[in-house]
């Protein structure tokens, strides 16, 4: 019977074995996000009916779906579809469209709420000197709309590296994974491997929570940001 | 390999509806571990709130502590170490189960009400909601602000009769759209009980796949039972918010 | 008037089945100071937002220097950088100091150079007084602070005319005079204004011309001289009575 690993080293291993995914899921599904969910607040503010309508649908859609379904129906549907790709990446990049197109309908929310809370005057004060709409927007709106958009996106961050877990379910070596074959191994430690996934967890996600939380939150509605 | 012709996705939906016995068992399990979760979430959420907000110093901070802790580490992780834990310090957790059994339609299902796994799901599935479902309620309890709490203990009310009479009644409505939020989405949670071995809808889906070996429309079809529910439960929500409103609330 | 700054002719202007303005018409000349004054509801801050086109009327023209601002071929943002417009609520942009707020405009719209619009908005924020407090955030101003870098940046713009919409009506009255003084020197100055207020005492000081605005149509016009000595009509003169209880004191404000 071998000595069972000490602290560090289950530590280590987790890490080691599994960070490097687990980031890379993370920063892919939040950038892509991002992306998209930007572009989805803004339909849904200034957009034609359409457009408001898509986007909106498009919310509801994403939400409303566990994360995991979502993983299994690309995992599923992709290696149809691009049969050509390596399968590994084809799991990869299963995981990285499910966070990135649950994150949009996250994200968008946040930048709708944020645009929509700097106040309207502002914009009317900006076209009265004489600045377009697109002009007014980025100067005035966008400018205070990502400010006040902060608190909210570290906590939708911190969503995303926990929902990065999931990617164990399709055999993605990432830190959960890790924490699984530590205890499959050595099961007299199976929930204390788990208990250490967690809080590396959580050290990832708590500092920036409270970094860029509530501390952040009062820091604008110190500068009167966010009125509306 | 060359690019499969996709079957008709219609018939591929019909063989897959033909073990609707086993989907609707899992959904039935699905909505049983969500409405004691909830449940569990809201009384121990409604604790953990006061006791962050009205706690002494070292009460609050495990409120605190706890909220925090649960809310920043996945849920994943959670659900296995509440599993894992009993044989790690090596407690039996013995082979015992509640369960129900009915037919319809010519067709038996069964279905665990309670055993060891299904147990840790809903304690795991608990737990975690109570720490968001705290977050709610102190946002409201805040936003009543304190000086009616002040002018309640001025009439003489301690500051437990205060909270219950004036704080709370006032909390509890104004929380109710953030609530709905977490009540709507709750459901999608539940599948995270998979891991551990129970039989809710996606692990039925599981099944389904293992039979019929198409997987795309059966994920699919998961997924839009998913929606379905949870868009119902919220407009459900939206109703009951819209007939017990109190102007000024 | 041989060469109006301004030429208002005919607005209409409706909002959902309320017809807010029935033909207004008026003409403004260089330097002047034209008061517009009613009962809420008149449609006076429409007017204003009809005449720089932020609502543009159903019917009717603006002309400015000659030229039709609705005009099709017309850039109606380069029409606005030449009318200038302060706010009741100041809608400063929060996120910049008082310099980058009178700046922008300067900068984005009429193109200068960062040296250039920061040296005009020193200038400007010079003329209402307020050079100490370039650096300051609008949430670090009080209400007064805030209009007046309002006016600055409205200035800053050198516009043909400056459109005020009750522009004290939000101040605590402590702060009302500061702002009013500004508005007394810059019309003093020959800047030409269209103010919509209830500050007579402002109006019997620098108005060349009051207009009394009712139910969507002008009602009464003439100088300062003309309504607090022998109004025309009831309505205007029980107005002014009124206006007279709630705002009397302010003139011991204006130096």
């Amino acid at each position: 019977m071998t000595d069972l690993p000490t602290l560090p080293e289950i530590i280590f291993y987790i890490l080691r074995r599994g960070l490097y995914h687990t980031l890379l899921l993370t920063v892919l599904g939040l950038l892509i996000g991002f992306i998209l969910g930007i572009s989805l607040a803004l339909m849904r503010v200034y957009g034609a009916k359409e457009l408001a309508w898509f986007s909106s649908g498009y919310e509801k859609l994403f939400r409303g779906i566990p994360l995991i379904v979502l993983i299994y129906v690309f995992a599923f549907g992709l290696p149809d579809i691009f049969w050509y790709i390596d399968p590994l990446e084809l799991r990869l990049g299963s995981v990285v469209l499910a966070l990135s197109l649950r994150s949009a309908a996250y994200q968008s929310q946040i930048f709708r709420g944020a645009i929509l809370s700097v106040t309207p005057g502002q914009t009317e004060a900006a076209r009265a000197l004489g600045m377009g709409g697109s002009q007014a927007f980025r100067h005035i709106v966008m400018p205070q709309a990502l400010r006040l958009a902060v608190p909210s996106w570290s906590n939708e961050y911190a969503v995303v590296i926990k929902d990065s877990s999931f990617a164990s379910a399709i055999g993605i070596i990432e830190m959960t994974q890790s924490a699984y074959f530590v205890s499959i191994n050595f099961q007299e430690i199976w929930a204390l491997s788990y208990l250490i996934l967690a809080i590396l967890y959580f050290l990832f996600t708590y500092p920036i929570t409270r970094i860029f939380g509530e501390r952040q939150s009062k820091k604008l509605k110190k500068f009167g940001m966010g009125g509306g | 390999m060359i690019l499969q012709d996709r079957p008709n996705p219609i018939g591929e939906l019909l063989i897959v509806l033909e073990y609707w016995d086993h989907i609707f068992s899992g959904f039935l399990l699905t909505m049983w571990l969500y409405g004691w979760a909830l449940l569990m979430g809201f009384f121990l959420g409604l604790i953990l709130a006061n006791l962050r907000q009205y706690g002494g110093w070292f009460l609050s901070r495990i409120a605190s502590g706890y909220v925090e802790f649960i809310r920043g580490t996945p849920l994943l992780a959670q659900l296995f170490f509440i599993y894992f834990l009993p044989s790690s310090l090596n407690i039996p957790v013995g082979d015992w189960k509640i369960e129900t059994s009915f037919t319809i339609l010519n067709k038996d299902i069964t279905i665990i009400l309670l055993n060891y796994r299904t147990l840790a799901g809903l304690l795991a599935l608990g737990l975690n909601s109570a720490a968001y479902q705290a977050e709610y309620f102190r946002g409201a309890i805040m936003s009543v602000g304190t000086e009616q709490l002040m002018a309640a203990q001025s009439l003489g009310m301690s500051r437990i009769a205060g909270i219950r009479h004036i704080v709370l009644p006032q909390a509890l409505r104004r929380v109710i759209p953030a609530w709905s939020n977490e009540a709507a989405y709750l459901p999608k949670y539940t599948v995270v009980v998979y891991f551990i071995g129970v039989k809710d809808l996606f692990s039925q889906a599981h099944h389904v796949v293992a039979f019929t070996f198409i997987s795309l429309t059966t994920y699919i079809l998961i997924a839009i039972i998913f929606i379905v529910t949870i868009t119902l439960i919220s407009k459900g929500l939206d109703i009951l918010h819209k007939k017990t409103m109190i102007p000024g609330l | 008037m041989d060469k109006p700054i301004l030429r208002v002719v005919d607005i209409w202007k409706s909002y959902e089945d309320l017809q807010v303005l029935k033909g207004v018409s008026f003409e403004l000349g260089e330097g002047e100071v034209k008061v517009v004054f009613g009962p809420s509801g008149s449609g006076k801050s429409t007017l204003l937002r009809c005449i720089n086109m932020l609502s543009p009327p159903d019917k009717g023209e603006v002309y400015i220097r000659g030229q039709n601002i609705n005009a099709p071929e017309v850039n109606i943002n380069a029409m606005r950088a030449r009318i200038g417009m302060v706010f009741q609520h100041f809608n400063l942009f929060t996120h910049l100091k008082a310099i980058d707020n009178v700046s922008i405009g300067l900068r984005r719209v009429k193109g200068f150079s960062k040296e250039e619009a920061r040296a005009k908005a020193l200038e400007v924020l010079q003329s209402v007084r307020m050079e100490k407090w370039t650096d300051h955030y609008p949430a670090e101003l009080s209400g007064g602070q805030q209009q007046r870098v309002g006016i600055a940046r409205a200035l800053a713009m050198d516009p043909d005319v400056i459109l005020f919409d009750e522009p004290t009506s939000a101040l605590d009255p402590e702060l009302i005079g500061e702002v009013l003084q500004v508005m007394l020197d810059i019309a003093k100055a020959g800047t030409t204004m269209i103010v919509v207020t209830h500050e007579m005492g402002f109006a019997r000081a620098v108005a060349s011309e009051m207009i009394f605005l009712g139910d969507g149509v002008i009602m009464e016009s003439g100088t300062p001289e003309h309504f607090f000595v022998s109004p025309k009509s009831e309505r205007v003169k029980n107005f002014l009575r009124q206006l007279d209880i709630l705002y009397g004191g302010h003139e011991k404000l204006l130096k």
